[in-house]
């Protein structure tokens, strides 16, 4: 635990000197990385680790933030970024903080990381299929503690896994909580999709009902309801607070963020930005709750709520994202999500989705499913898009199964800022939604 | 202690462990970063320190990356996989560097008027317009790689990069974004960014849809370079001769005459200008595709019976976290100094001007085709008639490169993953339809 013994009374009153005008928000964050990586068997630096730490300083003042971070960890940088934030010496400095953290543990890889593209290789194996495959899987350690003026949370650590994979047709890359059993067939099931997919026939263009996986409704979850209830993203569109009470889905849909809920190695208690993480409703019964808010939106508005702040990492500020979204459970099992759709199509996995913020127009990239006849699954099909307006998709939704499942929604990378998010959900229907094969 | 000290003192510990052949690259930068937008105004400075080792044995390697400086005393992990090959060191020469590597990173003010200044010059071409988004990034870095087969070597590089995101004044309206990079930001002109996005606003707003249409075609530089951009397949790694065979006409070209394709990773000017690649090799300029015909690809040094082929290096590292990979520095088709678009434009009886790629497209080198969704002008008789929106360039690859007829003088470079630059393009007979 790098930063257990850091005197946070001393960073805070170091910080309180820049803060010095009314309202003014200052913090300093600190940031601890580790990453394990097992590149392909046929490319050389055969095991692979990064680690790095650092911090960065940030005051909100009018408006505006300034920011200033370093890759190490030491009081003349600190001292010097603190210089940087304020643009000005202060009238009295103190002299900088003691910044005592513990070295990097010797870190090896572990034999689980190691065996999995082995154990995915099998696994694909026993499902009857064999393709060309370079697996890459990662760990990827987190130690983070944000000191405020007033407030020093304790330190947070965050570990979880991820993989990518590289075939004749495409990559494909997935975030996994644990590197168990469950997580071998999970990634061979997947691969394999992406697989037979490859030679399935396309989809013809056109609206039809669809079921979604749990593991597509993640992804639909986070760049529909998550990005679109973002502060950033609704300031584009004007007044923030308008959004709250619009119904903007189906009474069927319960979502919120709670990071508190995420799986054990990505659990948090505080965000990037220090601050107690809630059980965020966004959506109650399709009608916007509340919104993913950071200090800065909450900071100008007394209608919102921060504890929603994420950041990339020191170098960057901190932005509204959600950790771990959850939608409620309905009340239909898989079958009968089914069941009334005559000529439908199943999806159980999307590749990755984008969100126009102003317009409102939604993409959703699936790499392959199967067709529903009367109700049952058939035969594959290959990779299509889903497309539309948010509120249609949204508000399409006829039926939400009854069975969760824990899944990455995978690394958003919106506005440049790459983050990893989580998702538990059903299995989902819509009803008619535009296909393009 | 002196980097060469602490090198040496690192080669001594992995040798110790059996490691034989090892590599240290250090990276020290700072930047700034200015961003107007949804989070407000907000002003950032950053300083990096970052260090990378690769190293191996006979039958195993490993690479360890981190911030600070590195030391003999880290431990390292057991080495696994493949073993690992490392370039002995070649002549390197001369190099001067640029004036401007000194010259001082973007200050808050300058910055600022950068940015209010694109969005002046926005409302100046379409009333109501506004900026969403702007971001100028300015950064300058020092370079250190050593290994132990003889390389030593230091250089210096800058960058800077604008991002910005505009949306017109109607209701409804998508956004329109833009990235550009330079090497020292007061080359970026509020102006010319405006008017590029006014045209992708009004464009996308007024444009009409075409049907299927064939005809003369003029391919504006950011529509051309989009298009170099996708067909890295054939310029990068193993497969490029594969794709070749397949392009090659009876004369043995896989495109016109006109069509040079050139790799530079020295150019006079370049964003990513340096003496060096990511391994310390000597960088140069490459023929790729020389008057329509196919010369190399950018290929591994060490999959070529694992010797260095040519003293010449592409191994991109973009920073100390990334190892060495095979890219283009400044990948661009050579342009013809003799020819304006202005030249190319009154040429045309009947066709379409594209000015803008809306999107990265499908190029698909399998099936010999491409679709890329575009937007600019009809044309008749070299007069802009009708704005054009919603219409996808499309066809087959080889057909696109073999139908270039001419090719313009204003090279210009998007940042593409690499620098990727081009000319504007005139193609003849080519498709042009409407979105689905």
């Amino acid at each position: 635990m790098p930063f257990t013994d850091l005197d946070t009374t001393s960073v805070a009153r170091f910080l309180s000197q820049i803060a010095d005008h009314q309202g003014d928000l200052a913090d300093a964050f600190f940031e601890r990385r580790e990453t394990s990586e097992v590149p392909p068997a046929d490319e050389a630096a055969g095991i692979r680790i990064w680690r790095e730490e650092g911090f960065a300083i940030r005051l909100i003042r009018e408006g505006g933030t300034w920011l200033a971070s370093r890759d190490q960890i030491e009081p003349p940088l600190f001292a010097e970024a603190l210089r940087q934030v304020a643009r000005v010496m202060p009238a009295a400095p103190y002299s900088p903080p003691t910044l005592r953290i513990s070295p990097f543990a010797d870190s090896d890889v572990s034999p689980e990381l190691v065996h999995f593209p082995r154990r995915v290789t099998r696994a694909i194996r026993r499902r009857l299929a064999g393709f060309p495959l370079r697996l890459q899987v990662r760990r990827h350690r987190r130690w983070v503690r944000v000191v405020g003026t007033q407030l020093a949370p304790d330190q947070e650590t965050e570990e979880f896994y991820s993989y990518e994979a590289e075939m004749p047709w495409g990559r494909h890359g997935a975030l996994l909580a644990e590197l168990d059993d469950q997580a071998v067939e999970r990634v061979a099931s997947s691969l394999t999709l992406l697989f037979r997919a490859h030679n399935a026939p396309a989809v013809q263009t056109g609206s039809r009902p669809v079921v979604l996986g749990p593991s597509a409704c993640a992804v639909l979850l986070h760049e529909a309801v998550a990005h679109a209830l973002e502060t950033d993203t609704l300031v584009l569109g004007g007044r923030i607070e308008a959004a709250i009470g619009v119904q903007i889905g189906s009474d069927l849909l319960h979502v919120l963020d709670n990071p508190a809920g995420a799986p054990g190695g990505v659990r948090r208690d505080t965000d990037d930005e220090g601050v107690r993480v809630v059980r965020r409703w966004l959506l109650r019964s399709g009608v916007v709750e509340q919104l993913l808010a950071d200090l800065f939106a909450a900071h100008h508005s007394a209608d919102l709520m921060a504890g929603a702040g994420r950041r990339s990492h020191r170098h960057l500020p901190p932005v509204p994202r959600s950790s771990h979204l959850e939608l409620l459970a309905g009340e239909s099992s898989f079958e009968e999500l089914l069941t009334d759709v005559s000529d439908g199509l199943f999806f159980p996995e999307a590749a990755r989705g984008a969100l126009d913020p102003l317009s409102g127009e939604f993409c959703l990239r699936l790499p392959g499913g199967r067709r529903i006849q009367d109700g049952v699954l058939a035969a594959g099909v290959g990779p299509c898009s889903l497309r539309g307006r948010v509120s249609d998709l949204l508000s399409g939704v006829t039926g939400v199964g009854n069975e969760r499942e824990l899944t990455g929604a995978g690394w958003c990378a919106k506005g440049g800022i790459k983050l990893p998010v989580w998702a538990t959900a059903p299995a989902l229907r819509l009803a008619a939604v535009e296909v393009v094969g | 202690m002196t980097n060469e000290e602490r090198v040496g003192e690192i080669f001594g510990s992995l040798k110790a462990a059996g490691l034989a052949a090892g590599e240290v690259y250090l990276k020290n930068g700072r930047s700034r970063r200015f961003e107007v937008g949804s989070q407000g105004r907000v002003g950032g400075y950053s300083q990096e320190q970052g260090w990378a080792i690769r190293a191996g044995s006979s039958r195993a390697s490993l690479f360890v990356a981190g911030t600070g400086l590195p030391s003999a005393g880290l431990g390292w992990p057991a080495p696994d996989g493949q073993s690992l090959s490392l370039p002995a060191a070649v002549p390197i020469p001369p190099w001067q560097p640029p004036t401007d590597l000194d010259s001082s990173l973007v200050a808050e003010s300058e910055a600022i008027a950068l940015l209010e200044g694109i969005e002046r010059a926005l409302v100046g071409e379409l009333a109501g317009s506004r900026l969403v988004r702007g971001l100028l990034e300015e950064g300058s870095s020092e370079t250190s790689i050593y290994n132990t087969l003889g390389v030593k070597v230091d250089y210096r590089s800058r960058a800077a990069s604008l991002f910005v995101d505009a949306v017109g004044p109607w209701k409804g309206s998508a956004s329109v974004s833009l990235a550009l990079a330079e090497r020292v930001h007061r080359r970026l002109k509020p102006v010319v960014v405006a008017k590029r996005l006014a045209n992708r606003l009004l464009l996308s707003r007024k444009g009409m849809t075409p049907d299927r249409e064939r005809g003369e075609i003029l391919v504006g530089a950011a529509v051309s370079a989009r298009v170099l951009a996708s067909l890295q397949p054939l310029l990068l790694g193993g497969a490029g001769e594969q794709w070749a065979a397949r392009l090659r006409d009876r004369h043995g070209r896989i495109g016109s005459k006109h069509l040079t394709v050139v790799d530079d990773g020295r150019l006079e000017g370049g964003v990513l200008e340096a003496p060096v690649d990511g391994e310390g090799l000597p960088t140069g300029r490459v023929c790729l595709i020389e008057e329509g015909r196919f010369r190399q690809s950018l290929t591994d040094w060490r999959k070529s019976r694992g010797q260095i082929q040519s003293a010449t290096g592409w191994m991109r590292r973009e920073s100390w976290r990334d190892l060495p990979r095979v890219a283009p520095s400044h990948l661009f088709i050579e342009p013809d100094t003799g020819v304006t678009v202005g030249d190319l434009l009154s040429s045309i009886a009947r066709g379409f001007y594209l000015l803008e790629p809306l999107g990265v497209g499908r190029f698909d080198f399998e099936q010999d085709r491409f679709q890329l969704p575009v937007c600019g002008f009809a044309l008749r008789q070299g007069a802009a008639t009708a704005p054009l929106s919603r219409a996808w360039l499309e066809g087959s690859i080889g057909a696109f490169l073999h139908r270039v007829q001419a090719v313009a003088r204003d090279l210009t470079f998007q940042p593409l993953g690499a620098m990727i630059g081009a000319p504007t393009l005139l193609v003849s007979g080519f498709g042009l339809r409407g979105e689905d």
